[in-house]
Parts: structure tokens; C-alpha cells; sequence
């Protein structure tokens, strides 16, 4: 029998296996590419390619905590190109019709989630253009008129009575669920810090909802999410950037208030689905408001960066080390979520989805915990 | 230049991908007009155009896009097919 510590050791010498060099890493992801969408896919990954080339929003290495090379942050303005081609594709050659042309909500949703995006991109193109304040107000203007235009995303039950009696108060309601959103998108770009982490949960979030619903849009989500996903697990030469998140995040919040509100999904299912983000964002406030700094500063005491520095002792591969860090924990929060529903464990509008949520939240506070411990301080220098 | 000649070709090889998904959407939208059955329309033309994973993708668009088909207002199904996706977009 091996020992824990062989595991580990052959684990790590299998992870250390390099594809450093440019050329195996872009055989190796067209060649995921063209398994998984074939000519499409080839495509969707020349383009990337193409964009993470570009001298437009190159990103120094030091900007964002564990990556160790200049990366490109448009990743999630090519995930915007693949989808509008291929919806617009699909719009004008077949008897297909996009949500917002037919459905006011839907076009409320889809403005709500380009102005995210057109904020993310104006700081991706100039870093700090906008004041944090600024991007703060307005995302509470524009997903407080979202939810004023389109009540109906509002849930009417969340499975807990306390939130329930206070979200069926008109106004209270209203305010709640936006604070709610704009935490959610930021927590979501917190969480952008290692290869397939926000990716990963996207891209199991819009596999759950292709599989619930067969929506033209959530199969060209899925479409794009997965050539990012092997795009940026592989180089490393993307990141979201705050186009992405933003605009991921906005589109996640919406389908997953949608789903709560109409009942094909239980609060709590979503919890689950997007418990890592939530819970770091939550964690990182908490720890920060306890260490007399501005809650919403940025550090590198996230869990992602103490797994990262864990893992990079173990591998020698820097991208490795980086896109492990994201997989672990996309993979053990909405990876398993998205394994469960696949596996019909639970009905999605089951309220004990919330026992998920809790297990995830236990693992997240022990690996912390742990991690905490045997590093007290993290090897990137923290802000004063 | 050759620049533009990249996007060009990437842009070319996911409209493979958009005909693959709509002549099938087409091919569907017709025989349920005519009230044939869904078939499996599985083929190494369009493996080789959305792959494997977009090969399941693009039959589950089909089988679930009909009540979208309807919304539109202007097709018109007989009997509309009470096995269609629950979502609608």
C-alpha cells in the first residue's frame, strides 16, 4: 500500500510533467479544442489566441497575485466576440429568436449585463479609469434598475422564512437583492486569482443550465466558457479580466435569480453552485474589517493564494502549480454541485441542497485553517 | 494584414459551428412541421464541424428548441409538443 506521502509525490511528479514551451501548449489546446467542438472550437481558439497576442490590455505579472507572466486580461471580451457570433449566426440563418427581441425582461437582463461588461472593459483597456466608487455606484444604479424594471427575478422564496418574510416586502425586497448582486459580481471577480477557478465554475454553472434548459445561449455560454476554460488552464495567458467577471458574473446572477424565481432551482442549489466566491468574498471582508484595513482592499490571504503557495512547493511548474490551485477548488465546489446534478442526487428545487452549501463552507474554513497555520504569511508581500 | 487574414479564418471556422447548429435547427423545425419523430442526426460531418461535446450540445438545442420556434410567432405548429424545455430561451 502507498503511503499519503507517495500519493502526494507521484501526484506532484505527475503535475510537474511541463508543456512550457509555446508551441506544445498551442498544439496541446487546439487539440482539446478540436476534440470537444471540432472546426468551431479551432475557431473560437485561433481567436483567443489571436486576442491574448495583442499589446491591447497586457497585464504585468505583479498585477494579479499568482500568476507569474505577463498575461492578456480580454478573455472575457473573447468570450463576448464567440458568443455574439455565434447567437447572431445562429439568429439570422435559423428560425431562432434571442430572448431580449421577444422578451422585455430579457432585454432589461441583457442591458443590465452589457453595461457590466462595458464597465469591466473600460478597465481592462485602462486600468483605474474609473474610481472604485464610481464602478461601485454604478453597478448598484444599473442592478437596482434592473430589478425595479423586472420584479419577477426577484425570488419569492428562498427556503429560509426570516429572508423569505423580508424579501416579500416590496421596497426592503428590491434593495436586498440588489446589495446581494453587487456583491455576487464582485465576489466573483475577487475570485478571479488562479487559472480555471471562475472559469470552472462557469463554466459547471452553464452546463447546469444547459442541461435544465437547452437554451440556444446557454449552449453558446457553454461553447465559449470551455475553449477559455482549456485556453487559460493550459498557457495561463489569459485572464478574465473585469469584463469577464463582470459579465459572467451578471449573466450567472441573472439565470440563477431567474431559475430561483420561477422554482426550477432552489436557493440553495445556487448556493451551492457558487459557494466559493460567495464565501471568499464574505471570509475576505470579515478578515480584513478584523486586520483594521478597508474591507474591500486587496490582499493575498484568499484560499486560493494559500493553496497556490501549498502546491507550487510540490510542483515545478509555475502554470502547473496556477491552474492545479483553480481546478482543486472549481472542481470541489461547483465541480461536484454540477456531479450531483448530473448524477440526479437531489431534485434542483431541493431545499437540502443547502447541506451542500454547508459541507462546501466546512471544507472551505478547514483548508483555510489549515493552510493558515502552516503559512502565516502568504509569499506575496500583502498591502500595508 | 495577415493579422486580419487570422480573424478571418476564425471567424470562418466557428460559422462552421453556427451552419452546423441552424441546418440542423432547420432540418428539425421540418420534419416537426410534418410531425415526424426527432432523430439522431449524429454523422462525422458534424463531429468534424462542432465535435464531440458541441455534437451533444447542438442535438440538445434541437430537441429543446422547439417551444422557441413557436415564440416567434410566425411558424405554426398543429399540435405543439408537450415534451419541449421548460426555458425559452
Amino acid at each position: 500500500m502507498l503511503t499519503a506521502k507517495a500519493w502526494v509525490q507521484i501526484i506532484g511528479n505527475i503535475l510537474s510533467v511541463r508543456f512550457e514551451s509555446t508551441s506544445q501548449k498551442l498544439i496541446l489546446m487546439f487539440v482539446f479544442a478540436g476534440l470537444t467542438y471540432g472546426a468551431a472550437g479551432l475557431g473560437a481558439m485561433l481567436l483567443m489566441t489571436l486576442l491574448a497576442n495583442s499589446q491591447l490590455g497586457k497585464d504585468a505579472s505583479a498585477k494579479h497575485g499568482i500568476s507569474a507572466s505577463e498575461s492578456s486580461r480580454l478573455g472575457g471580451f473573447a468570450i463576448a466576440i464567440v458568443v455574439i457570433v455565434y447567437i447572431v449566426g445562429l439568429s439570422l440563418i435559423s428560425p431562432y429568436t434571442p430572448g431580449p427581441v421577444r422578451d422585455e425582461g430579457l432585454l432589461y437582463l441583457w442591458c443590465a449585463i452589457f453595461l457590466c461588461c462595458l464597465l469591466g472593459f473600460a478597465e481592462d483597456i485602462k486600468p483605474d479609469f474609473l474610481t472604485p466608487m464610481l464602478r461601485l455606484g454604478t453597478k448598484f444604479v444599473v442592478l437596482g434598475a434592473l430589478f425595479w424594471l423586472s420584479p419577477i427575478l426577484i425570488p419569492v422564496s428562498v427556503g429560509i422564512p426570516f429572508i423569505d418574510s423580508l424579501i416579500a416586502l416590496p421596497v426592503l425586497g428590491w434593495a436586498l437583492v440588489t446589495v446581494f448582486a453587487v456583491g455576487f459580481i464582485n465576489a466573483l471577480n475577487m475570485a478571479d486569482g488562479a487559472n480555471g477557478l471562475v472559469p470552472g465554475i462557469a463554466l459547471a454553472s452553464f452546463g447546469v443550465f444547459f442541461m435544465e434548459y437547452g437554451r440556444p445561449i446557454d449552449g453558446a455560454l457553454l461553447f465559449a466558457c470551455t475553449i477559455f476554460f482549456i485556453f487559460n488552464v493550459i498557457s495561463g495567458w489569459y485572464f478574465l479580466g473585469d469584463t469577464g467577471s463582470y459579465g459572467l458574473g451578471a449573466i450567472l446572477l441573472g439565470y440563477g435569480l431567474q431559475g430561483v424565481a420561477e422554482g426550477h432551482f432552489s436557493a440553495g442549489f445556487m448556493a451551492a453552485l457558487f459557494c466559493y466566491p460567495c464565501i471568499d468574498f464574505l471570509v475576505s471582508v470579515i478578515r480584513r474589517w478584523r486586520a483594521g484595513r478597508s474591507p474591500f482592499s486587496a490582499d493575498n490571504g484568499h484560499l486560493h493564494n494559500r493553496l497556490h503557495q501549498f502546491i507550487t512547493l510540490r510542483v515545478n511548474s509555475a502554470v502547473m502549480a496556477n491552474s492545479f490551485t483553480g481546478l482543486i477548488i472549481s472542481g470541489s465546489t461547483s465541480g461536484v454541485v454540477l456531479l450531483a446534478y448530473l448524477m440526479d442526487v437531489l431534485p434542483p428545487e431541493s431545499d437540502l441542497w443547502y447541506l451542500f452549501f454547508v459541507a462546501e463552507i466546512s471544507l472551505y474554513l478547514v483548508s483555510l485553517k489549515y493552510l493558515t497555520s502552516i503559512q502565516p504569511k502568504t509569499r506575496y508581500a500583502d498591502p500595508k | 494584414m495577415r493579422i486580419l487574414v487570422y480573424f478571418m479564418v476564425a471567424i470562418g471556422l466557428i460559422w462552421i459551428g453556427v451552419l452546423e447548429s441552424a441546418s440542423s435547427s432547420v432540418k428539425d423545425f421540418k420534419r416537426h412541421a410534418n410531425t415526424e419523430a426527432l432523430e439522431s442526426q449524429r454523422s462525422i460531418h458534424r463531429v468534424i464541424a462542432v465535435g464531440f461535446v458541441g455534437d451533444r450540445v447542438v442535438s440538445k438545442i434541437v430537441s429543446n428548441g422547439r417551444q422557441t420556434v413557436l415564440s416567434k410567432g410566425n411558424e405554426k405548429f398543429l399540435v405543439p409538443d408537450p415534451a419541449v424545455s421548460i426555458g425559452s430561451e
